[in-house]
């Protein structure tokens, strides 16, 4: 897993995943960096291992009502409500402009039925500048009685055969924290066909004004991003290295380079720059700077680090 | 458009709990109503920037009020953010993203322009005053030492009326009760203050049949459209689905009144 071609120093940053090399092994966090053009003018798209645009569902979706987001210590708590254009409007309106790039785009998808993520993919599957998706499956699935698809084994297993049957490209499968053991999940989505594990999606969290005795959120609790999940993040991917067969991709709380490497050594054979892309549009570019110069310095390669904790 | 470090010029009180806070900013140039996102530390709490009107741009060569080499800010110490920015001292920098979003549109050519301010929602008006180089700003002030802020208006050629609660200063009672004797159906309202004083001024605004345009505020953490967490209700509902949120960093901070759902703001 995570092999590549290593000559000179310029190739100590591609990561092979599902058969995709990616230049460089930091990616967009689904959710934080828009359908890309939004950060056009602040950073240079060129220099990410891969953009992933903000998740797509079948119908264009408005989102929760406000307040959506809550800063947290180190952190913060939204519930936006997956908004986003659909999955038409992204094919028409939104990859036209990232096909301008070098940079491979992962299209995250979600569905509230098995139906709907069938769908989406198939829609996307062809479509040229896709390389791969990633589904979300950290949603409440609506024919079920709003259980998370990603916390139940035997659902998440169901979403993810489900699209690969729908598509050839490669399935990432974005796993969600909220369980009890992320390697059960791990190997559920894997023996489904699932190509990849992204770890992790947001923590379910909660914040509470005392003045207004309300919940600080339209919808009471949200997803928490940001530094403060790292280290749950961290050990995560470490746990569910012992038993995956298929690469993970680390994500949560990465401000810097060296928080990306923690997980990269942890087992992660790329990474993904989430909340930081929010306070620092060029956060991504800078990260996969960081991480070129640390390979350097230790006469490393990416791939080599992949997995390298000693215990 | 850039995120850039910028040197804190001066950070000094303005009124009590209150600060101007001066940025060196090379060839600035700013619309009256945009703003700013600041990250007041270096560290991970608080983690996001936080978003602060311009409420000036000076030293530029000539007149032009809206271009120079300082950008202005006042803002009013209300949180941990804050407190810490108030802290920040000469010579150190902050970095700044921005100018941001759309600021308030020009004026119809017989339209006479009339400013509402509540609290720290005079910030966007002095640079629109200086531009106008006319107009009418109607600032409600909390009390007597935020109404001192006026004074920075006496360089422009605006008329100001103050009204406080506690009639300290000014008019005594609400400043949309200000507008209401105020306006005419010549009028155009510019208003930005807390919620409750922007859908008096939107109702007024109506009554005399004239446009309103309002600044709206939002807990935001990128300033770019990007995180969506700055949405606000838009009235416009049915097929425009997907329209039927607006994103107060990108699409605002400046919206035609008509435009958002004050039901469910």
């Amino acid at each position: 897993m995570g092999t590549t071609v290593e000559k000179n120093t310029g190739e100590r940053l591609p990561v092979e995943i599902a058969g995709i090399r990616f230049q460089n092994p930091v990616m967009t966090a689904s959710g934080t960096f828009g359908y890309g053009s939004e950060f056009a003018p602040y950073t240079d798209l060129n220099r990410l291992g891969a953009v992933v645009v903000k998740g797509l569902s079948l119908k264009p979706r408005q989102g929760n009502p406000g307040p959506r987001i809550v800063e947290t210590p180190c952190g913060m708590l939204n519930a936006i409500g997956l908004q986003n254009v659909g999955v038409e409007a992204f094919i028409k309106e939104k990859l036209p402009y990232l096909r301008k790039y070098s940079t491979r785009v992962i299209a995250n998808i979600f569905g509230e039925t098995m139906e709907d993520y069938s769908e989406v993919a198939r829609m996307l599957d062809g479509v040229e500048g896709v390389a791969a998706l990633e589904v979300n499956i950290s949603c409440p699935n609506v024919k079920k009685g709003g259980i998370v698809f990603g916390t139940d084994p035997f659902e998440a297993a169901k979403v993810v055969m489900a699209v690969k049957k729908s598509t050839r490209l490669p399935v990432i499968t974005k796993l969600s924290p909220n369980v009890t053991d992320i390697k059960v999940m791990v190997r559920a989505v894997e023996d489904a066909g699932s190509d990849a594990v992204s770890i992790i999606n947001t923590l379910t969290g909660m914040v509470v004004d005392v003045e207004k005795r309300r919940p600080a959120l339209a919808t009471v609790t949200g997803g928490l991003s940001g530094p403060a999940i790292r280290p749950v993040a961290v050990r995560m991917v470490w746990e569910a290295r012992k038993v995956a067969r298929t690469p993970i991709i680390g994500v949560g709380g990465i401000m810097e380079a060296k928080d990306a490497l923690e997980f990269i050594i942890a087992g992660a054979t790329a990474v993904q720059v989430g909340t930081a892309s929010f306070i620092d549009p060029n956060a991504a570019v800078k990260v996969a700077e960081g991480i070129a110069e640390y390979v350097e310095r230790h006469g490393t390669t990416v791939s080599k680090l992949v997995g390298s904790l000693e215990v | 458009m850039e995120s850039k470090d910028r040197k804190i010029l001066f950070n000094e009180v303005a009124a009590p709990g209150c600060f101007r806070l001066g940025l060196e900013w090379r060839s600035a140039e700013v619309t009256p109503g945009q703003f700013v996102m600041v990250r007041v530390s270096d560290g991970l709490d608080p983690l996001l920037r936080r978003p602060f009107g311009v409420y000036g741009v000076h030293g530029g060569r000539g007149k032009n009020p809206l271009k120079g080499n300082v950008v202005e800010l006042l803002y009013k110490v209300v949180g941990k953010g804050t407190r810490i920015l108030s802290a920040r001292e000469r010579n150190e920098s902050v970095n700044v993203l921005g100018p941001l979003g759309n600021g308030f549109p020009e004026a119809g050519k017989d339209e006479k322009v009339i400013m509402v301010g509540g609290g720290m929602g005079i910030v966007p008006f002095l640079m629109l005053a200086k531009k106008l180089g006319d107009g009418l700003l109607l600032y409600g002030a909390r009390g007597k030492s935020e109404a001192a802020l006026a004074k920075d208006f006496k360089g422009t050629a605006c008329r100001v009326k103050v009204s406080t609660v506690d009639g300290s200063v000014g008019a005594k009672g609400l400043v949309t009760e200000l507008l209401e004797r105020e306006i005419t159906k010549d009028s155009v309202v510019y208003a930005c203050g807390p919620v409750g004083m922007l859908k008096a001024a939107t109702k007024v605004a109506a009554a005399a049949g004239v446009r309103c345009h309002v600044s709206l505020e939002r807990s935001m953490a990128c300033g770019i459209g990007v995180c969506l967490g700055c949405a606000v209700r838009a009235k416009t509902h049915g097929e425009r689905e997907n329209r039927n949120y607006m994103m107060v960093c990108s699409e605002g901070p400046v919206f035609d009144s008509e435009d958002i759902d004050w039901e469910l703001l």
